[in-house]
């Protein structure tokens, strides 16, 4: 259990050094200016309309991570037999897994934090630029708890990528089954408030309700973490509903870490 | 007491996705490895001599058959406590150095902060690779990250050794390198089970040698054995004994 924080450690590092980090300092600096710029042309809506660009660029910058970087560190790892080195260490599969869950958390989070500050500071350069009555309603703290939800979406999604990558041998087909999560994750619940409208004229099959409710718990209800819109029109969150969107994440994160070491003990390294 | 044991094991790897077609990479093989001795496994490319070593790491887990290091199942905990391994192409962390790489190991072992720049400091003077010790993984050659890759299995300097072709890669002077190591190895005691398929150098280090062929363990034989038979039935000199040995059972195998 005492290798977890080391594999963690390694993977942050290996992580860094793809030049993962050089891109998102880049972007960032291109969203502050974009963000800046752009929301003097809505002149009500000042606030809201940076808001939304900054809470976008985040989630995309924290999406990063499962698509470009755990993909590579993880399935890499079992290609090019890398994890020889760390599994002949008397280091057990488990720990292996938590200690890349770990390290692709901290990747994350190091990735979510630079695009935050940087959207302060575009606020801020904002404040300075625009007119002060716009910036009347602006508090901290839906800021801050969206992000913090997105980061949790990506957590999940980074979760999943573990699991896929201890069940299938190809980072191709790992590529593919992420991005199929990712949109049915984005979209399931969509479909489902759609088949639950009364009045909308089509005849929906039990069968396929059924399949699509069976769909929504098995993948992540990762449209749920996106709490772009209520930050940005400064709606009040209530307290509960995060507390259970929090459960929610970490419970989903739970089962799929544990799928994962179940199948990946299982599973031969040749 | 023996060190390493597997008993009747039998191996076949999946080949296709779809199809569950199998090939067999080992039949009923069997053998044991006291301590302190040097086992070297040979045989021809495609013989099972790296599914042996994955084996015995738990790498890959046998369809058939009982594999023990020091008493202990395979796959238990504890019971890959102290052994290096060195894999068949090693490969390390691209971006990460070999300092950083030992740095792990030392951490993953739990190693004081004085201890773990001891250790580091040994391996990497062992290997010759002080000079490059902060340069990153991917701009090494293929023989210093052979070394890498040595200086890393023997950082906590383990009692058994698992080396899979550990001199492929290497200019004469890193294959002295891993022949006097070997041999330190040995001399300290250690238990150290190795494949190759340079029979000079196996022939120099190994107190027994097994032949593979074909997934299956046809011969074992010791060293001394092997020479005195040399000896006495052969006049070919341009063959060195095991050559000789490897040689006749492989074509006997083959007719
Ligand atoms: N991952 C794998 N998938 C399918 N077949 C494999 C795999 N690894 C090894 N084999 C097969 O198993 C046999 C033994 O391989 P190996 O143990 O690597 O031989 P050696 O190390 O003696 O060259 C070979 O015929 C090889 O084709
Ligand atoms: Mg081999």
């Amino acid at each position: 259990m005492n290798s977890i924080l080391p594999i963690a450690v390694i993977t942050f590092k290996e992580g860094l050094r793809r030049r993962v980090l050089y891109g998102v300092m880049v972007a960032s600096l291109l969203l502050i200016l974009f963000a800046v710029l752009i929301s003097g042309l809505f002149m009500r809506d000042i606030l809201k309309v940076m808001v939304d660009i900054c809470l976008s660029s985040i989630s995309l910058g924290g999406l990063l991570v499962p698509f470009f970087l755990a993909i590579n560190l993880l399935a890499g790892d079992i290609e090019n037999r890398t994890i020889y080195t760390l599994l002949a260490r008397n280091i057990s599969r488990s720990s292996y897994i938590l200690g890349k869950f770990l390290g692709l958390a901290m990747l994350t989070g190091i990735i979510i934090i630079i695009l935050m500050i940087a959207t302060l500071v575009a606020i801020y350069c904002a404040t300075l630029i625009y007119p002060a009555h716009n910036f009347l309603h602006f508090t901290l703290s839906p800021l801050f708890i969206s992000t913090l939800m997105a980061f949790l979406g990506v957590l999940v999604l980074n979760s999943t990528v573990l699991l896929w990558c201890s069940v299938t041998t190809s980072s191709f087909l790992a590529t593919l089954l992420t991005l199929s999560t990712y949109i049915i994750g984005h979209s399931v619940e969509d479909v489902v408030r759609f088949m639950n409208l009364k009045n909308t004229g089509v005849e929906i099959s039990p069968m396929i309700q059924a399949t699509a409710k069976a769909v929504l718990y098995i993948f992540p209800n990762l449209a749920a973490f996106d709490l772009k819109q209520q930050a940005a029109y400064s709606l009040p969150f209530v307290s509960q509903e995060i507390t259970l969107l929090g459960l929610y994440g970490l419970s989903y994160i739970s089962i799929m870490l544990f799928l994962a070491i179940f199948f990946f003990k299982r599973r031969d390294l040749p | 007491m023996s060190i390493f044991s597997c008993n009747q094991i039998h191996k076949s790897y999946q080949t296709g996705c779809l199809k569950h077609t199998r090939k067999k990479a080992l039949t009923d093989v069997s053998f044991q490895v006291k301590q302190r001795e040097v086992f070297g496994i040979i045989g021809l490319n495609g013989a099972g001599k790296s599914t042996i070593l994955k084996i015995f790491m738990a790498f890959v887990k046998p369809d058939k058959g009982t594999v023990s290091i020091n008493d202990q199942p395979v796959a238990s905990k504890g019971s890959h406590q102290s052994i290096g391994y060195l894999p068949e192409h090693p490969s390390l962390y691209p971006h990460l150095s070999i300092k950083e790489h030992l740095q792990f190991g030392c951490r993953v072992a739990g190693l004081s902060a004085q201890e773990e720049k001891k250790r580091i400091q040994t391996a990497l003077e062992t290997v010759d690779l002080t000079e490059v010790a902060k340069m990153p993984i991917r701009g090494f050659s293929k023989g210093m990250t052979q070394r890498a890759a040595l200086a890393y299995t023997i950082l906590l300097k383990p009692e058994i050794l698992i080396l899979d072709e550990p001199m492929s890669g290497l200019d004469p002077l890193g294959r002295q390198l891993v022949l006097d190591i070997i041999q330190e190895y040995h001399d300290r005691g250690a238990t150290i089970l190795f494949c190759s398929h340079i029979l000079t150098d196996v022939e120099r280090i190994c107190d027994r040698i097994g032949i593979m062929h074909q997934g299956q363990l046809v011969s074992v034989v010791t060293a001394d054995s092997l020479d005195k038979d040399y000896v006495s039935t052969s006049t070919k000199g341009s063959q060195t004994p095991l050559e000789h040995y490897f040689l006749n059972t492989v074509r006997t195998e083959i007719s």
